[in-house]
Order: C-alpha cells, then structure tokens, then sequence
C-alpha cells in the first residue's frame, strides 16, 4: 500500500461506496497523517509516539466520519438509516481507539464540557470516567490556570492550528496536578468547530526532575556567592526546601566531639507548627549514629523515612508529628572522609524521593561539604592573615616590607613614629638614604646583592636622622620572603632604635678611653718624676763633688793661702748651684699650683734687657747686640720675674751658643703688647723637639746639645712666668742657625691709647 | 804614672789634678769625649788610666770609652759620675769600665782606685 496522498478518497463518494469505505480511509488517513507530521516534525516529541499517532489520527478521522455523516444525513433522508449503521460501526470503533489510548485523550463542546474522555485522562485526574463526564474542562482546572485555559479555547475557535499549554488541574483528592495540554478544534470545511480534541499528559515527573535541577541550581548559585556556609545556608537550605516541596530544611552539624548532631540553621514556612518545631529541634541533640539523621550521617548516604512517628524517630518523631511532618529525607554534608554534619528535609504530604532525588541530594551534600571547608580553610587563612596583619601593625618595633628593588613596599605605624615621617615623605625622601647607609654598614655595594643574601636574618647599626631632625642609631635586621620559587620575593626589614644602648655603649667607651688616657698620663707623670729625681740627684752631685772634695782638701790642712781662697771660691759657687736649682724648684712648684703671687708694678722693658745685657756679657766669649724700640711703653708686671725670664732666656742663648757667636736682644710694641725676642746663632733646635722645650727637664738631648749643663726646669719656669702676665712666648728655629724665643707682656693699660706715652730718655 | 781627667766641670778637673798629683801622678785633662779618644789614642804622652765623666757636651763618657777600648782594650778606664744610682753602676761595668766611682766621692777613694789599678798595671 502507498501511502500517497492522491489515494485520498474523494470529498464526494458515492452513497454506495460509504458502507465500505469508512474503515479503509480511516487505514489510510492514520497512515497519510503519520508520515506527513513525522516528516515535517511539527509535533512534540511525546506526540511521536506511535500509540498516541494512532489514537489522534484515529479521533481526527472519527471526527471527520461524524461530521460527514451528519451532514450526509442532513443531505439525504434516504440513506440516513444506513449511514447511521455506519456511524455506530466507526463509533464503537473510535471509542476502543480511545479508551485504549495511554494518554488523556477527550472530547470537548466549545463550552469545555466534555463529551467524551478516556481512561487515561481519568487517571490524570483522579476520577472515574462517569465523574469526569458530569465536570468541564474549566471545573478541574486549577483557577491560577484558568486564565491560560481560556485563552487556548479561544485560540481553539479561532484558528486551525493547535494550541499547546501547561496547566495545573485538580484532582478528585483535591491535590493538583502539572499537565500539558494540547487543543484541536475540530471543524468542518468553514464552519464554526463544534467540538474540542483536547489530549492532555501528566508531568509531574518532568515538574519534578525540573525541580530537582532547580533546586541543584540553586543550592549551586547560593554556594557560590557565600564566603561562609553561615550566609549560604539559609539560602541553600531553602533552595532544596521549597523547590523539592518540602516544608522544612535543616542542617545538623557534628559538634566537635562527633557526640551529638545540633541543629544549627533552619529553614521553614511561617507555620506556627513548624516553628515550634523548630524550637524543639534546637533544644535537643540527636545521636550521631542513630536514628535517620545518624545512619545518613553513619552511611554517608541518604536515608529516607515516608512514616515519621514517636516510634520510628525516638528523638524527633514526636515534634515532627505533632507539626505534621510526615515524611524526612536526610542526606550527609561530606568532605573527602569527613562528615560535617546531615542537612534534614521534612514534608506533611509524602513526596516522591526517585533516584534522580537521591542523586541529587548526595551531590548537595557533597558540595555543600567541600564549600564547608573551603571556607573554614579561607576563613584559617585570613584569621593568620588578620594575626600577622595586627603583628605588622601594633609590632613595638619598626618593619617595614621592601620589594626586590629596594622600594619601600610599607611601614607600620612605629616605623614612622620612630622616623617621625609619614609614609610618603619616608618612601620618597628618608627611605633612600636610609638604605645606603644600610649598604654601607653592611659593606654592600647595592641592594641586589643585599637583596639575594639576606637570609641570614644578619642586623647592622646604621645612624640616621629622622623627620625631625633628631639622629637615631638604628639596628636593622633583615628577612628576605621568598616567592614559590624561592627567590627572594620581598624583604621585611626590622628597625630599632638602639640611639640610648649606643649611646649608653659610647659614653662607656669615652669613660674607658679616659681611664686609660688617665692611666697613660700617670704613667708618664710617673716618668717624669723619676727622670726628675735623677737629673736632681745628678745636678746634685755634680755641685756636691766640688763643694765636698775642696771642704776636705782645706779640712786635712797644708794648704798655702792662695790655694785656700780658691778653693772657698769653688765651695761658694757650688753652693749657690745648689741653692738656685732648689729655688727654681720651689719656684716651679708654686707656680704650677698657682700659690705664686706677682708684685706687680710699672716695668721699663728696656731697661730690664740692657741691665741683663750688662750682667751677662762680662763673663762670656759670645757677643752681645741690642735692638731696642725708645718708644716702647712701659708694662706692667712684677720686675723680678721679668729679669728672671729674660736672664733666662739670654743664659740659655750664650750655653747652646758657640764661641763668637751672636746674642741680639730686642723689643717694640706689637698692639697691646710688647714683644721681646731673644735670639741667638747657636745650634738651633731640631724641629721634633721645638714643641716639647717648655716642658719640665726636657733639654734638648740630641747631637751637640745633648751634654748641656742645667736644671731643666729654666724655660718651663719662663713660660709660666709670661703666662701669669698674659702675655705668650714661642720659638723660631733653624737647625745650625739658632733660635730665636719670642715673649710678649701686656702694655700697661694707660699706655695703650694711641697717644701712648713715651718713656723718658 | 799618667792619667787623663776627662770632665767637662772645671772644679772637678781642678780638684782631681791636685789630688792625683798630690800623689805624684801625671795628670791630663780633657773637657769632652772627643777629647779624651783623641789624647787617649794620640801619638805622644798616651794615659795609663783614664778618669771619665760620663755627661759631657758632645761626645759622652761611654761613647769615648767604647772607642778608646776598642783600640787600646787594656787601657784602665774608671768611670766618674753622678749618675750614682745602683742601676748606673751595672750599666757602665757593663758597658767596659774597669772600675765606677760614684761622684762625690772622698778623696781617698779617688786615690786608692787609681793605686789599685796602677799595681794591677804594674803586675800585668
């Protein structure tokens, strides 16, 4: 048979023929349909199926078999007996067509009033057949869907075309159902349709897988915008509640010694019952293993019970009961091995928990577990983080973090306070110097190598000077922290202001210096009077030979009288040797203690100098010259001492003199001062010891000089002397050539005046 | 017998001509170190002992002495001086002395040093 559509029959068959033909174009309509909408694919995937292909054609071809005979009964009062034979066969055929089609199938007046209904839509709707023929199509559906329903009978009248929908009808037990419809007018050429095809499937299990991927979704979204499982519970918890049609969610977590599961956040409708019975939940512990919360704990599977009562659930079964709570699925939150806790759904009515529930509910509690740790372990983190966070801050030493450039990354808040900056001003002005005082004392030539060494944690004290201009002494100790790779990512440079343990460290140091400087000066004192004792004791002697030797010469007698005078003469001079060294000791001491008092009077310098010129030059082979300034004024000072430095001076001159050499003496006012120098053409002094000549018992020892007779204590006598009057002395010399000792005193106060007052003659 | 007063104080030189010739020595005078190697070493009228101040001008005692011994090592040098600490005694023993008289010294001292070295000379 082929199912070409031009076999059709045509739209006016003989009377004779119709007996005949109603079955066969049935065949072939069934067949001409099917192929047609399998091949253009405009129906929905359920109406593929070949069983409701069958009964669709079937009712449109019984359709059309009504319709015609009618009309043919209208058309021809003759044949309408047999027609009606006819009719009954093909209605008795549609009828076992019908009622054995899976789906609802029905007829509907285009009031909606059912005509005719299958066993299958009494079954969707809960009802016997006879029940349904007394209802509409509009009585069992819910009023929320009413609105759609209407709008697809009306769609129905006035178009061809099918009309699709999802509505929600009632049961006869009240409860509703999800279904998808589908209308079809049925009409004949132009007319208005007298009745509605109406086919209708049960989805809840679509509704309800749809549900559990919602739900899954959901709990996914809520997870993924919640950094703890405190903010994503009750989002989660509600997701799975409401979307799976349950009445209540809950989540018992494990409490730390894994001894009790504690209700710890809850979901519910606003049903006083269920708050109450979520008071209980959260007055009461359940055992970690035991009842169902306890074995899906235990399995680490879900665990349902469809008959929650007292004696299936000893700890909770009573409050759930008494809120109505039926039914409870408990499923585990699981992380790797670890149960963190059961979240528990509740229902009154019993809801259908397939696999694809079960599956769904592992993969939550699954997810819901990693999320759980995940976030315990960022939260661990960013407690550490918020410790060291703290350290860095409140630390009572100052650190700063520096990248692997040297740049100062940060600084807490001692840093500046020590550096008395604020963060820009140290980053950009103090922090540079600041690091090359740290390379310096580091013995670093820049920050790489500092950088790539530092992690010997090795300090260095660094003096640096802060905002305020003070200068601290810094000890910096530096950690290098490497990136994953070990290399040093960032520096963390730790500051202290060790200004008061230094500056405690150097003042000890000073002391200590002192001490030592004390000891050597002691030790040199010590010296010195050692050397002191010996050139005394020497100088001593020496007149003590003569004085001795001679007195026993003239003791033991025999001496003529020429003899004995000479000998007198040597005793007396010796004597007064000895005499004047004691006095330029006793002198020297005074002096220096500054228990010597000066008779202070007007002094002719000049005079001083030609009467010592006078003294001197009767008993010497050197010659002797004076230049001396008339106009110089008169000083004050104590006359004796000024001769004594003078005498001095000059005796010192003649002793380091050779034979016909020169002694010039001279004067002339220098400002306020006189100025007298003595000078000489003697042997000069060697540069060494020209600072070292005032000083007591130093002579000067080397070469030709070293042999000379004297007390040693003559030109340090004379420099105290000149400083008691304020006045100052000082040498120039050349080796070979002789020296020249020049001494100032001060002009007596009412000479200085520019009209100074000239001395007589 | 002939010896040398070598010191730079005219009243120890004096004293010492008129008690060593007193005893009926020669006597000879030198009034620095160099003097006294320059008449110790001389061709004419050599010392047999010499009599030596140790600070002189120029040349010292010690120096003259090392450079006389080193010529004549048999020539008696009798170091004079006032340097007379027990330290001083060693050091110019040490240094060649044939004997120290530590200044002053009684005169008698000063004789029977030079007596004693005289017979020790006679003797060798």
């Amino acid at each position: 048979m082929s199912p070409d559509p031009s076999q059709r029959p045509s739209p006016e068959p003989s009377p004779g023929l119709v007996r005949g033909f109603a079955p066969f174009a049935a065949t072939l309509l069934v067949l001409a349909f099917g192929v047609t909408a399998l091949g253009a694919g405009l129906l929905p995937t359920e109406w593929k199926q070949p069983a409701f292909l069958v009964a669709l054609a079937v009712l449109v071809v019984v359709a059309g078999v009504v319709f015609e005979s009618l009309r043919r009964t209208t058309a021809s009062a003759v044949s309408a007996r047999r027609e009606a034979d006819d009719l009954h066969q093909s209605e008795e055929m549609l009828k076992v067509a019908v009622e054995s089609a899976p789906v609802g199938l029905g007829l509907a007046d285009s009031t909606g009033r059912w005509v005719l209904v299958n066993d299958g839509l009494g079954t969707i709707l809960g009802r016997s057949k006879l029940d349904l023929a007394q209802t509409s199509l509009l009585s069992v559906t819910a009023p929320e869907s009413a609105p759609i329903l209407q709008e697809g009978l009306d769609h129905a009248r006035s178009s061809s075309a099918r009309w699709e929908g999802e509505i929600v009808q009632i049961r006869a037990d009240g409860t509703h159902v999800p279904v998808s419809l589908a209308l079809l007018a049925v009409r004949h050429d132009h007319e208005e349709p007298q009745l509605v095809l109406v086919q209708e499937s049960d989805i809840s299990e679509t509704r309800r897988s749809e549900a559990v991927n919602d739900a899954l979704v959901a709990v996914r979204h809520a997870v993924a915008t919640s950094a703890t499982w405190d903010q994503a519970a009750p989002s989660v918890l509600s997701a799975l509640g409401a979307r799976l049609g349950r009445d209540v969610a809950q989540f018992w977590s494990l409490d730390a010694d894994r001894q009790e599961l504690k209700l710890a956040q809850s979901w519910q409708g606003d049903d006083p019952e269920l708050a109450d019975f979520e008071r209980t939940c959260r007055a009461i512990g359940l055992p970690p293993n035991d009842g169902l919360l306890g074995r899906a704990r235990l399995a680490g599977v879900p665990a349902v019970n469809t008959a929650v009562s007292p004696q299936s659930e000893p700890a909770l079964g009573s409050a759930a009961w008494h809120a109505g709570l039926t039914e409870a699925v408990a499923f585990p939150v699981v992380a790797g091995r670890d149960v963190n806790g059961v979240i528990a759904l509740f229902a009154r009515h019993p809801q259908a928990v397939d696999d694809a529930v079960m599956t769904m509910l592992t993969t939550v509690g699954a997810e819901v577990g990693q999320f759980i740790r995940r976030a315990q372990t960022a939260q661990t983190l960013q407690r550490s983080e918020a410790d060291h966070r703290a350290i860095f801050e409140h630390a009572p030493i100052g650190i700063a973090r520096v990248s692997a450039e040297g740049d100062l990354l940060e600084a807490n808040a001692a840093l500046l306070e020590m550096l008395e900056h604020d963060l820009e001003t140290l980053r950009t002005q103090a922090w540079p110097e600041l690091l090359r005082a740290y390379d310096l004392a580091a013995g670093r030539a820049s920050l790489a190598p500092l950088l790539a060494g530092l992690s010997d944690g090795g300090s260095v004290q660094v003096r640096a000077a802060t905002g305020g201009g003070r200068w601290l002494w810094l000890q910096m100790t530096a950690t290098s922290i490497p990136d994953e790779r070990g290399k040093p990512e960032h520096v963390l440079l730790m500051v202290e202001d060790v200004t008061r343990v230094r500056e405690t460290q150097d003042k000890l140091a000073e002391a200590l210096e002192a001490q030592r400087s004390a000891n050597t000066d002691l030790e040199k004192l010590d010296r010195a009077k050692t050397e002191f004792l010996s050139i005394v004791s020497h100088e001593f002697r020496t007149a003590l030979t003569g004085i001795q030797g001679f007195s026993e010469l003239i003791r033991d007698g025999g001496l003529e009288p020429d003899e004995l005078r000479a000998y007198g003469g040597y005793i007396f001079n010796d004597a007064e040797r000895v005499n004047r060294l004691i006095g330029d000791m006793l002198d020297l001491d005074r002096m220096e203690s500054g228990r010597m008092t000066m008779r202070s009077a007007d002094v002719d310098v000049n005079e001083v100098l030609s009467d010592t010129i006078a003294r001197a030059s009767s008993s010497n082979l050197v010659e002797f010259k004076s230049d001396l300034d008339p106009r110089l004024p008169i000083v004050t000072g104590d006359r004796d001492r000024l001769v004594q430095v003078v005498s001095n001076l000059v005796n010192n001159a003649v002793k380091y003199s050779p034979e016909g050499g020169t002694v010039t003496l001279s004067s002339r006012a220098e400002g306020a001062y006189a100025l007298i120098t003595v000078a000489d053409t003697g042997l000069g002094i060697p540069p060494d010891e020209i600072g070292h000549v005032f000083e007591r018992f130093r002579r000067v020892r080397s070469g030709a000089a070293q042999s000379i007779a004297g007390t040693g204590l003559g030109l340090t006598i004379v420099k105290q002397i000149v400083e008691m009057h304020g006045g100052k002395i000082w040498i120039e010399s050349a080796l070979g050539h002789g020296s020249a000792f020049h001494f100032t005193i001060p002009l007596a106060p009412e000479t200085v005046a520019p009209a100074a007052q000239l001395r007589h003659a | 017998m002939t010896v040398l007063v070598a010191d730079d104080n005219e009243v120890a030189q004096r004293l010492c001509r008129r008690v060593l010739e007193k005893a009926g020595h020669k006597v000879l005078t030198a009034s620095d170190g160099q003097e006294a190697v320059n008449i110790a070493l001389g061709p004419a009228g050599a010392p047999d002992m010499i009599l030596m101040d140790v600070a002189m001008p120029g040349m010292d005692g010690l120096e003259a002495m090392r450079q006389i011994k080193a010529q004549k090592p048999g020539l008696a040098i009798v170091i004079a001086s006032a340097h007379s600490m027990a330290s001083d005694r060693e050091r110019f023993l040490a240094a060649g002395a044939d004997e120290v008289l530590s200044k002053p010294f009684k005169l008698t001292d000063l004789t029977s040093v030079v007596d004693r070295l005289a017979v020790h000379k006679a003797e060798a």
